[in-house]
């Protein structure tokens, strides 16, 4: 009952994105995929999702394979995201966009929405019930008939997330959902993916924000130029040496940016004596 | 501020009084009917042709969001379904009712047929398509002579009848408009409030984040080609019944022009905004009739102004007919 990569391969032409990437997520966890910029983060989330094809090995979800399937397939096996760049049906109200999501459960009652208009409201009064639950867990009650371009930026990525969640995923993945919040905000947001880390989900987040990340997640994978480089508890990420030096550099990169730094100082400051 | 501003604006009164008018003046016009010269109501007529054919349009441009430029070879079908199996011309002589359905089928066909080549398509590029579909299927008809008669058209239609009720009279026709009209508005407003029309607007506003909530944009656009296509059909084949005649020349690519001029002008997405549409880009031609050459050039004016003024339409989505129910009838 997990979600497998085996030897998970992305390519552009001569450039390997991701490299023989194996590796397994148990249910009930939060796991967080780090690396610096560059390390195939998203092109993990978005290959999962169907987003960007998988150039070799595969991805499966209970032994059944996701990498085969076209995107809207993978989604109603199931797989919800969230994007990096919000994206959020913009002239929709905040209540049709999670509505929208019932898509694939209820489409082929349409006719009989139409032609039949007590069944139509008893669907929409099911598919309502539900949203507003969601809603109401994201504190987006309020905003319901808003349109979903004119909510402020912090709660479209809640409303975001809300719709990855509305028809309560086996699959969550979160592409860095704390991009651009303030603290109050991603303080929040963790206590609500805490909240909805039920027994059989799979979340996968995204994140730059360390601190989000070491609270949140219960296993943390280190990516690090489209290898796994570490995977393991957040004390054992922190404690390890190979995940500061993809981070931070060997002792002899630090010396050589310090050289430099202090270089563009000292021309910036020949400069501003020239101009006095 | 403009009209439908006001309406829309925070002053339920002003707002309310608007709507009141603008209802009662339209009940008017439709009690009036009968007893207006059959000039009028050969103008309104066509004024409820035009409103059934941007009611179909709409669903492909204003819910879906995919620019069709082509729309009137759907409305060609339906005409030339009528003419060819009510008249001299195959020598057969089938029943309006009969008809009906085959030509809302055969334009359900031709919708799929264009909807499957432009799936991959948006914006421009499907403008583009669509449009040529639309000469293509006019050109069809020209060169078809041994079945449409080429340009020279079909003539000497069947006159309608419908369970034993001849339809041949202006005002007969203007009913048989009139009912279809409502019955279509209200069919495919219900379908825009369906789980249906919510997929064809998040497909409008993200395409790739639509797939991503697992809908298959593939079978969504087919349906709503082929649902847009079957109104234009039936619409064209009451056309053919009404004029007893067809030729190529109603089918050019100005009257798809026009269509979605109606949409653009009325209001984006919303059927109230079709009926204003139409009513402007129809009646006032009529209005205008005595400045015969200047007529162009005030309507090319007025709709410099009006998108300048209200670039969502006359009537925005945003006031839907819900709205104006509520505005009329509730608290």
């Amino acid at each position: 009952m997990t979600l497998v990569f085996d030897k998970l391969r992305k390519q552009y032409g001569q450039v390997v994105a991701i490299d023989d990437v194996t590796t397994s997520f148990a249910p009930g966890l939060i796991h967080g995929l780090i690396g610096p910029n560059g390390a195939g983060k998203s092109t993990l989330i978005n290959m999962t999702a169907g987003s960007y094809s998988v150039s070799s090995g595969s991805i499966a979800l209970d032994g059944k394979r996701l990498d085969t399937l076209k995107k809207y397939q993978i989604a109603n096996s199931r797989v919800a995201r969230t994007y990096q760049n919000i994206r959020l049906f913009d002239q929709m109200t905040v209540l049709e966009n999670l509505e929208v999501c019932f898509y694939p459960a209820d489409v082929g009652g349409t006719w009989k929405e139409v032609v039949w208009p007590p069944y139509a409201s008893a669907r929409r009064e099911k598919r309502r019930e539900k949203c507003m639950d969601i809603l109401r867990f994201f504190d987006l009650q309020g905003y319901a008939e808003t349109d979903a371009g004119s909510l402020p930026y912090g709660r479209q990525r809640m409303l975001e997330i809300a719709r990855a969640l509305v028809c309560e995923p086996r699959v969550l993945l979160l592409d860095e959902p704390a991009a651009g919040l303030n603290h109050h905000e991603t303080a929040e947001l963790t206590a609500r993916l805490a909240a909805q880390r039920v027994p059989d989900r799979i979340t996968i987040v995204v994140e730059h924000d360390m601190d989000l990340v070491m609270k949140l997640c219960d296993n943390i994978i280190v990516m690090h130029h489209g290898k796994l480089l570490f995977q393991g508890t957040p004390a054992e990420v922190q404690a390890s040496p190979d995940v500061q030096l993809a981070y931070l550099g060997t002792a002899n990169d630090i010396d050589e940016i310090r050289a430099a730094a202090q270089d563009r100082r000292a021309q910036l400051g020949i400069r501003a004596r020239r101009r006095s | 501020m403009s009209v439908a501003e006001t309406l829309t604006a925070a002053k339920p009164h002003s707002g309310r009084a608007i709507s009141f008018l603008v209802f009662a003046i339209a009940i008017a016009l439709i009690a009036a009917s009968p007893f207006l010269p059959n000039y009028y109501v050969r103008v309104i007529n066509s004024l409820l042709i035009y409103i059934l054919l941007g009611i179909g349009l709409n669903i492909v441009i204003g819910y879906t969001g995919l620019l069709d430029l082509g729309f009137v070879a759907f409305y060609a079908v339906g005409a030339y379904s009528y003419a060819l199996l009510a008249s001299p011309q195959l020598d057969l002589h089938w029943p309006f009712l009969a008809i009906l359905p085959v030509a809302a089928c055969l334009g359900a066909a031709t919708g799929i047929l264009l909807g499957i080549p432009v799936l991959r398509l948006r914006g421009d590029y499907l403008a583009i398509v669509t449009l040529g579909f639309g000469e293509i299927i006019r050109i069809i008809i020209n060169n078809l002579d041994w079945l449409t008669g080429g340009p020279k058209g079909i003539a000497r239609l069947d006159k309608a009848s419908i369970l034993g009720i001849q339809v041949a009279r202006p005002i007969d026709f203007f009913w048989l408009l009139l009912i279809t009209v409502l019955v279509a508005g209200v069919l495919v407003w219900r379908l825009e409030r369906s789980i249906l029309g919510k997929a064809w607007a998040a497909i409008r506003e993200d395409q790739d984040a639509a797939r991503g909530i697992g809908i298959n944009t593939t079978n969504a656009k087919l349906a709503a080609f082929a649902t847009s296509a079957t109104i234009g059909s039936i619409a064209g084949a009451i056309f053919a019944a009404s004029q007893r005649f067809v030729s190529p020349e109603s089918f050019t690519l100005q009257e798809s022009v026009l269509i979605v001029l109606m949409i653009v002008i009325g209001g984006i997405g919303n059927i109230l905004g079709i009926v204003a549409g139409a009513a402007i880009l129809m009646l006032l031609p009529e209005v205008l009739r005595e400045f015969a050459e200047w007529r162009i050039l005030f309507l090319g004016l007025l709709m410099i102004f009006l998108i300048i003024v209200r670039p969502a339409g006359i009537v925005p989505r945003s006031f839907g007919p819900d709205k104006l129910i509520r505005r009329l009838f509730g608290k």
